[in-house]
C-alpha cells in the first residue's frame, strides 16, 4: 500500500494508505479522545468524542477512528468547537452516568482522606498501614478522630441501610493502636534537602499540615507560633476532655521530629516582622487563623464579667481557671458554645446556652449537645440577649424571645425579635462564642488582600495571595472553619508551594473529576437491597457523673474486636474503575460537568449473577465495545444491545442475567469497557457476598 | 344483459373507512350476472373514502363516501340504468380542484386496476418499459436515460437516481444485490403502503430495469411488518411476475435474470436508513454504521448494494417508456418530474396527490387541500416528517421542489405534508415530532441517544409551564450538536423541527416560558378554560358531558368552570352551541 499526504491541525504527514484520522492524528502527536474504539475491535463510532473536523466537508463533524485518510485531506483534530463538542458529548453521557467515582465519604472529607482504604486495611488486621494511609492526606489521624465533625459520616451511604459507619473514631483507634505498638507516629522519608526554605505563620493544623508535607518534598520549614505550645485553635480553642494534651503533642511532636523547626512564643509583626520574613525565605505561608472574638453588638458588650469564648478556652488550655462563678451565661449555638459550657460545667458552674434559633439550626454536633445536655448544661432556644449590665458581682443580661422568620443568605430561618417578650437573667458571667475573626495585624505588612469578610484572600485552588510567593491556609482563608478542612488546605497549600519553589506554573493539587449518584436521600433503592443491617458500634465514655468534674478525656477508645467488626461495615462505595477510567479522565481534561442537563437518569439493578463478572448498566455509556469484543473476539454474542431510544443499553438478551448465558468470564469485554459498565468482581468487596 | 364492472378501492385507508363492508354488501345483494365486481386500492382521495366507481360505457363514474343505503341505490342502477348523480366525487368543482393540478405518473394505475391481477397491470401497458429495456437498449443507455430524465431519489435525499445506478454498474463484484426501501415510517406519510398496495407491479418493473441496468441479481423489498396487505400484494404480484417470466431466470428469453423477496422489517424507524437496512436485512440490529463505504461499494454481505424509495422505482417504467424529455418536462430548478405527497393533519381534503414540481406549497394546500377542514386559517405545514421542519404560511409561496424546501430548513423528505391551523401549538408540535426520533433512536451514538432526550426534556418541561429563560439557548445550543455530530440522518435531522419552530415561531416558545401561556390553547398547565357570562344562556349542555363535574350553575342562567377541578380536555367548548366556551 502507498504513502498518502494528509495535513493534521495543519501538519503535514504521510501516512499509510487506508489508514485513519485518528491514526494519522496521533502519528503527529495529537492525542484524540476516544471511548467507544479500541484497536482490537472493528470500528463502531458510537461515543463521537474522537469527532474531528475534515476540511472541505459539510461542516459536520466525523469520527475520526473510522474516517479514512485521502490524499491531500486536511483535518483539524483540535480546536475549540471540537473541544466543545467533546465536552458536550462527555457533559451528556455524564447526564446518564449513575455512579460515585469517589465514595461520597471520601467526596465529603475536606482532607480527601481514603476513608474506604482504612477501614479495608483495619478490617484486614493492617492497622499500621491504615495509619500511613491517612497520613498521605492528613499527619493527624489521632486529633481529627476525636474532634472532627465528620462529614463523611453524614454523606455516608450506609446512612440509608440503618446508620453510618463509625469513621472518625477509627482513625482514632489507628492512631492509638500505632502509639500502643509503636510508641510513636510513623514517618515516612523526607526527600533530599532541596535548599529552599519556606516560612510558615501559625502551627495550628493548617500550618502544621503544610509544614509536614513541605518537609516531605526536602524543603526547609520554619513555623513561627506565637504562643508556646502548637496545635493551634485543636489546643487552645477546644477543651482537654475531647482532645488531650497527650494527644496533640503525640501528633505535633512528630511534625518536629520530622525536621520542622517550630519557634514558639514568637510573634509574627511584633517579635519578627513578615518583611523580615520575606527576605530570609523563597515562600511564606500565613496560617494564624481566626483568634478573634466576634463582637455580639449588644450594649453593655464591655461590661465586667463578660468574656470571649476564644479567651476563656484558650486560658483553660494555659492551664489557669479563669473566675467565672457559679452561674454562666453562654451566648452561641456552635462547637465553641457547647465546649465553653461543657468547661464551665467542669469547673463546678451552672451553665445556661442562649441561642437565638432552635436546635435544628445549631451548627454544633448533635451529639456534642446531646453529652452537653446530659452533663446538665441547660439551652434555652429562641433567645438573644439585648442589654448586659454590670449587676452586684455577676451581670444582668436583658433577653428578648425570636421566632423564626424568612430563611436568609444563609438557608437559614432568621430569627425575628418577638415584640413584648422581654426577660432577664441574672449571671455570674457571660461568655460569648458567637463566632471568630481574623486578626492580620501581623502579617498586614505582607501587603496582601483582605477579602470583605476580613480573611485573606487567594486562588481557591493554589492557596496563593496576591503576592507570588505568599500563600494562606486555615481559618485565616476560610474564615472559622473546622480542623479536618485546614489540615487538607494546608497539604494543598504545600502543594502549590512545592510547585512554586520548584520554579514550576503553580497549578495546586490537581481535582479529577467526580461522577456522584446524588445526594443520599437521592440514591436508588436499588442499590441498598439485600444488605443485613448491623447496629453501630458505639464509643465507649466515661459515666456522666465522673465526666462534669474532670478535664479527663471522656472517650475511651475501640477495641480491637469492635473497631474491626466496625470497619467491615463499610459499603466500599465508590467505582472499582475510579484509577482507570478513560470516561473519568477524559471528564476532567474537558472540564466536563455533569449537572449541565439534569434529566432523567437510567437505574438498573446492578448484575452480580455471574461468578466472575458484575454488569453495572447504571455506568454503561453505550459504546457498545462489549458487545463487540464478545462477538468479534470471543464468537460468543453473549451481550446485545437491547431497547431503543433513551433506554437502549448493552445486556445479556431477553432480560437474562449473565449467569444464564453462556459467558465463561474471559474478560474480553472487561478489557475494551472505557468506564465501570462491565468489570470483574472484586473479592474483597461486599458484591462477593451478594 | 351486459355485466356491470364495479370496483371498491381496497387500500388499507379505505378498508378502514369500510370499504370492505360495502364490498361484500355488493357482492351479497347483487345476483353474479350482473355485476362484475373488481377490487382496487388507493385512488388517493382518502377524505371521499369509501370510494365505489362504476363503469359504464367505457366511462368511469366514481362515488364517494359511499354507505351501505347508497350501495343500495348503486346496486338498483345496474338494474334501471340510472346512475345515482349525487356522491359523485370526479366531476364536481371539488374534485376537480382535487384533481386538475395532478400529474399522475407513479399514482396513474393506483385505484384503477385490481392490484392482484397481473392482466389487470398489463392491460395498461403493465411490462412494456421492461420489454423495451432489455429488447432495445444496453443497460449503458439504460442509464444515460435515467440521468437524462433528471429523477432524483424520493426517499428524502434527493440524489440523482441515474448516477446512483451508474455506481453499483462499475462497481466490481460476483454478487450485486438492488433494494426496495419500503420501510416507510414517518408519522403521517403514507405514499409507499399506497403505491405497494395499488400497484405493486409497478414497483417490481421499476426494480427489473434497475437490475437490467445496473446488473444486480438478487432483489430484497424491505417492508414493514405492519403492512401486512402491501406485502401480501407484492408476494402475490412476484408469484404472478414468475408465472409469466418477468422475473426469475431468463426473463422474456433473454440472459437476464433477476429475483426479488420480501424482507418484512420489524418497525423500526431507523431501518428506514440504507446501512441500518442493510444490516437488519442481514439479521443483524438495524444500527447505522459510517459512510463510507457507501452501499455500492460493500453493502449487503459486503456486496455492492443499490437502494431506492418505493416511488423511485415506480417512477422508471414511465421514463423508460415515454423517454427522458416526457418526464423532465415537469421541472423546476434542479427538481425533475412529480412527486407524491401524502396530504394530512387539518386539511380539508387530505390524501395522497401527485404534482409536478414548481407549484407553491400554496397552491398545495389551498387549492388541492382546500384548505383547514375546521375552516381557520392556516398557520403551517410539517414538511418530511420528524427530520423534517415546520414551514409558516407566511412562506406558503415557496414552490416545491428539493433546493427551496431546504432553504427553509425543511425537507422534501419522503413526502409527508402535515398541515396545522392557528389551534396548532408550535412547541407541542416539535416536542411530539422530537418525542418520535428520541423513541426510535438506534440508542448509539451519544447526541443522539442523550442529546435528543435532553432536548425532549426542556420541551416537554416549557409545555407543561416549568420553562426557564435560559432553555431556549440551550436547546439551540444541544440542537446544533445533534446536528453537527450524529452518525446518521436521524440524528443529523432530528433537531429540524425544533429549529425551525424556534425560527419561525419563536414568540411562541417565549410565551410559554416567560408569560406561562399557550398562545394556541394547546398545551393545558398553561391555559383556563372558562364561560364567557354574557354568552352562556344555562343550556347545560357543558356541564353534563364534563367528566370531572367541574361545572355549575342553575338552568337558563350562566355556568362556572372550577379551574381547580378542570382536566382542560375541551369536550365543553365541542359542546356548547353558543360559543360561550374560551381558552384563555
Amino acid at each position: 500500500m502507498g504513502l498518502v499526504n494528509v495535513k493534521i491541525n495543519g501538519i503535514d504527514t504521510k501516512i499509510e494508505e487506508g489508514s485513519t484520522i485518528l491514526q494519522a492524528a496521533t502519528q503527529v502527536g495529537f492525542e484524540v479522545p476516544t471511548l467507544c474504539h479500541s484497536d482490537n475491535l472493528e470500528h463502531f463510532t458510537s461515543c463521537f468524542l474522537c469527532a474531528v473536523k475534515v476540511e472541505g466537508g459539510r461542516g459536520n463533524l466525523v469520527p475520526s477512528c473510522a474516517t479514512k485518510v485521502r490524499e491531500g485531506m486536511s483535518v483539524t483534530v483540535e480546536s475549540e468547537e471540537i473541544n466543545e463538542s467533546r465536552r458536550m458529548a462527555l457533559n451528556l453521557l455524564l447526564s446518564d452516568h449513575c455512579g460515585d467515582c469517589l465514595p461520597p465519604c471520601e467526596d465529603a472529607c475536606p482532607a480527601s482522606i481514603d476513608i474506604r482504604g482504612f477501614l479495608a486495611l483495619v478490617r484486614d488486621e493492617k492497622e499500621l498501614e491504615a495509619a500511613k494511609l491517612i497520613r498521605e492526606k492528613a499527619p493527624f489521624p489521632g486529633a481529627l478522630g476525636r474532634v472532627c465533625p465528620r462529614p463523611c459520616e453524614t454523606a455516608c451511604r450506609r446512612n440509608r441501610v440503618e446508620d453510618s459507619v463509625s469513621i472518625c473514631y477509627m482513625k482514632r483507634y489507628i492512631s492509638d493502636t500505632e502509639l500502643e505498638e509503636l510508641g510513636e507516629a510513623q514517618l515516612p522519608t523526607c526527600a533530599p534537602p532541596t535548599g529552599k526554605k519556606v516560612a510558615i505563620i501559625g502551627a495550628g493544623p493548617a500550618g502544621m499540615s503544610a509544614a509536614y508535607y513541605l518537609k516531605l518534598e526536602g524543603h526547609e520549614v520554619t513555623v513561627f507560633e506565637a504562643h508556646e505550645k502548637s496545635g493551634g485553635m485543636m489546643r487552645y480553642g477546644i477543651p482537654y476532655y475531647r482532645l488531650t494534651d497527650q494527644t496533640l503533642k503525640d501528633e505535633f511532636d512528630a511534625i518536629e521530629r520530622l525536621g520542622v523547626e517550630v519557634r514558639y512564643n514568637t510573634v509574627v509583626g511584633k517579635d519578627i516582622m513578615a518583611k523580615k520574613l520575606e527576605a530570609d525565605y523563597d515562600s511564606i505561608i500565613i496560617a494564624i487563623g481566626a483568634q478573634g472574638a466576634s463582637s455580639m453588638r449588644v450594649e453593655g458588650e464591655d461590661s465586667k464579667g463578660v468574656y470571649s469564648g476564644i479567651d476563656y478556652l484558650g486560658k483553660l488550655a494555659e492551664g489557669q481557671e479563669p473566675d467565672i462563678g457559679d452561674n454562666v451565661v453562654v451566648v452561641g449555638g456552635g462547637n465553641t458554645a457547647i465546649d465553653v459550657a461543657r468547661s464551665a460545667v467542669r469547673t463546678g458552674a451552672k451553665a445556661t446556652i442562649l441561642y437565638r434559633r432552635t436546635r435544628a439550626e445549631m451548627p454544633a454536633s448533635s451529639f456534642e449537645i446531646d453529652e452537653a445536655i446530659e452533663e446538665g448544661v441547660e439551652i434555652r432556644f429562641l433567645a438573644a440577649p439585648v442589654k448586659l449590665e454590670e449587676s452586684g458581682a455577676g451581670v444582668k443580661v436583658s433577653c428578648i424571645r425570636m421566632e423564626l422568620g424568612e430563611p436568609d443568605a444563609s438557608g437559614r430561618r432568621r430569627p425575628v425579635p418577638v415584640k413584648g417578650s422581654e426577660f432577664e437573667i441574672e449571671a455570674s458571667a457571660v461568655i460569648s462564642a458567637i463566632g471568630q475573626k481574623v486578626v492580620p495585624d501581623g502579617i498586614i505588612d505582607t501587603g496582601v488582600g483582605l477579602t470583605r469578610w476580613g480573611t485573606v484572600q487567594t486562588d481557591p485552588k493554589t492557596f496563593m495571595t496576591d503576592r507570588p510567593g505568599i500563600f494562606a491556609c486555615g481559618d485565616c482563608q476560610t474564615g472559622a472553619d473546622i480542623a479536618v478542612r485546614a489540615v487538607g488546605n494546608g497539604r494543598r497549600t504545600a502543594y502549590s508551594v512545592n510547585q512554586y519553589l520548584n520554579g514550576e506554573e503553580v497549578t495546586g493539587e490537581p481535582v479529577l473529576f467526580n461522577s456522584t449518584m446524588g445526594p443520599l436521600d437521592q440514591v436508588s433503592e436499588e442499590l441498598f437491597r439485600g444488605i443485613e443491617k448491623v447496629d453501630k458500634v458505639k464509643m465507649p465514655v466515661i459515666e456522666t457523673a465522673k465526666r462534669v468534674t474532670t478535664f479527663q478525656e471522656i472517650e475511651t477508645g475501640f477495641s480491637k474486636e469492635r473497631a474491626r467488626e466496625e470497619a467491615a461495615r463499610c459499603l466500599e462505595c465508590g467505582c472499582d474503575a475510579a484509577d482507570n477510567c478513560k470516561l473519568r479522565d477524559y471528564s476532567t481534561k474537558y472540564n466536563a460537568d455533569q449537572q449541565y442537563f439534569g434529566g432523567e437518569i437510567r437505574s438498573y439493578q446492578v448484575d452480580y449473577s455471574h461468578e466472575k463478572i458484575k454488569m453495572e448498566i447504571n455506568k454503561c455509556i453505550n459504546c457498545g465495545a462489549c458487545v463487540r469484543a464478545c462477538a468479534e473476539i470471543k464468537g460468543f454474542n453473549v451481550l446485545s444491545y437491547v431497547g431503543r431510544g433513551f433506554t437502549t443499553r448493552m445486556t445479556a438478551p431477553f432480560g437474562r442475567s449473565l449467569v444464564n448465558t453462556s459467558c465463561d468470564g474471559c474478560g474480553e469485554c472487561v478489557n475494551v469497557c472505557p468506564t465501570a459498565g462491565i468489570m470483574f468482581k472484586k473479592e474483597y468487596r461486599n458484591e462477593s457476598k451478594v | 344483459m351486459e355485466k356491470t364492472k364495479v370496483y371498491v378501492g381496497l387500500g388499507s385507508c379505505g378498508i378502514a373507512a369500510g370499504a370492505q363492508d360495502i364490498y361484500d354488501h355488493l357482492r351479497e345483494n347483487t345476483a353474479s350476472d350482473k355485476l362484475d365486481l373488481e377490487v382496487t386500492s388507493c385512488v388517493g382521495m382518502c377524505y371521499a373514502e369509501p370510494i365505489v366507481e362504476v363503469v359504464r360505457g367505457g366511462e368511469r363514474i366514481r362515488y364517494g363516501s359511499v354507505d351501505k343505503k347508497f350501495a343500495d341505490r348503486i346496486i338498483a342502477s345496474l338494474e334501471s340504468g340510472d346512475l345515482p348523480e349525487d356522491h359523485v366525487v370526479t366531476t364536481t368543482p371539488e374534485g376537480k380542484e382535487y384533481l386538475d393540478r395532478q400529474v399522475k405518473i407513479v399514482l396513474k394505475n393506483c385505484g384503477i386496476i385490481n392490484p392482484e391481477s397481473i392482466d389487470d397491470y398489463l392491460s395498461v401497458n403493465g411490462y412494456k418499459a421492461l420489454e423495451k429495456a432489455v429488447n432495445e437498449y444496453e443497460p449503458a443507455k439504460i442509464i444515460e436515460i435515467m440521468k437524462e430524465s433528471g429523477l432524483r431519489g424520493r426517499g428524502g435525499a434527493g440524489f440523482l437516481t441515474g448516477q446512483k445506478w451508474s455506481f453499483l454498474a462499475g462497481a466490481k463484484g460476483e454478487k450485486k444485490f438492488l433494494v426496495c426501501n419500503a420501510d416507510e415510517g414517518d408519522p403521517g406519510a403514507f405514499m409507499d403502503r399506497s403505491v405497494l398496495e395499488g400497484d405493486p407491479h409497478k414497483v417490481l418493473e421499476g426494480m427489473l430495469i434497475a437490475s437490467y441496468a445496473t446488473g444486480a441479481q438478487e432483489g430484497v423489498i424491505y417492508c414493514r411488518a405492519e403492512y401486512p396487505l402491501a406485502i401480501k400484494r407484492l408476494n402475490k404480484a412476484i408469484a404472478e411476475a414468475k408465472e409469466r417470466n418477468f422475473l426469475g431466470d431468463s426473463i422474456l428469453g433473454t440472459d437476464f435474470s433477476f429475483h426479488v423477496h420480501v424482507k418484512e422489517g420489524a418497525g423500526a424507524f431507523v431501518c428506514g436508513e440504507e446501512t441500518a437496512l442493510m444490516a437488519s436485512i442481514e439479521g443483524k440490529r438495524g444500527m447505522p454504521r459510517l459512510r463510507p463505504p457507501f452501499p455500492a461499494e460493500s453493502g449487503i454481505q459486503q456486496s455492492p448494494t443499490n437502494i431506492n424509495n418505493v416511488e423511485t422505482y415506480a417512477n422508471v417504467p414511465f421514463i423508460i417508456l415515454n423517454g427522458p424529455e416526457s418526464y423532465n418536462k415537469y421541472s423546476f430548478k434542479n427538481s425533475y418530474g412529480t412527486k407524491v405527497f401524502a396530504l394530512a393533519g387539518k386539511i380539508k381534503r387530505g390524501g395522497l396527490i401527485e404534482v409536478p414540481m414548481g407549484l407553491s406549497i400554496k397552491e398545495i394546500v389551498e387549492e388541492i387541500g382546500g384548505g383547514t377542514d375546521s375552516g381557520r386559517p392556516v398557520k403551517a405545514v410539517q414538511m418530511g416528517g420528524p427530520a423534517g421542519g415546520c414551514i409558516p404560511a407566511s412562506m406558503f409561496d415557496t414552490p416545491i421542489d428539493y433546493d427551496s424546501i431546504n432553504e427553509t430548513g425543511a425537507i422534501m423528505g419522503s413526502g409527508g405534508l402535515v398541515v396545522m391551523d392557528d389551534k396548532t401549538c408550535m412547541v407541542d408540535v416539535a416536542r411530539y415530532f422530537l418525542a418520535f426520533t428520541q423513541n426510535e433512536s438506534c440508542g448509539k451514538c451519544t447526541f443522539c441517544r442523550v442529546g435528543t432526550k435532553r432536548m425532549l426534556e426542556i420541551l416537554t418541561r416549557i409545555t407543561e409551564g416549568k420553562g426557564v429563560p435560559d432553555d431556549l439557548d440551550k436547546l439551540e445550543e444541544l440542537a446544533h450538536h445533534v446536528q453537527k455530530t450524529s452518525l446518521c440522518g436521524l440524528g443529523q435531522l432530528a433537531p429540524n423541527p425544533v429549529l425551525t419552530t424556534l425560527k419561525y415561531f419563536r414568540e411562541e416558545y417565549e410565551a410559554h416560558i416567560f408569560d406561562k401561556k399557550c398562545p394556541a390553547g394547546v398545551c393545558k398547565p398553561l391555559i383556563t378554560i372558562q364561560i364567557i357570562t354574557e354568552k352562556c344562556t344555562g343550556c347545560t349542555a357543558c356541564a353534563r358531558v364534563c367528566p370531572v363535574s367541574a361545572i355549575s350553575g342553575e338552568v337558563k342562567k350562566p355556568h362556572e368552570i372550577d379551574p381547580e377541578v378542570c382536566t382542560r380536555c375541551g369536550l365543553c367548548i365541542e359542546t356548547c352551541n353558543f360559543d360561550a366556551i374560551e381558552v384563555v
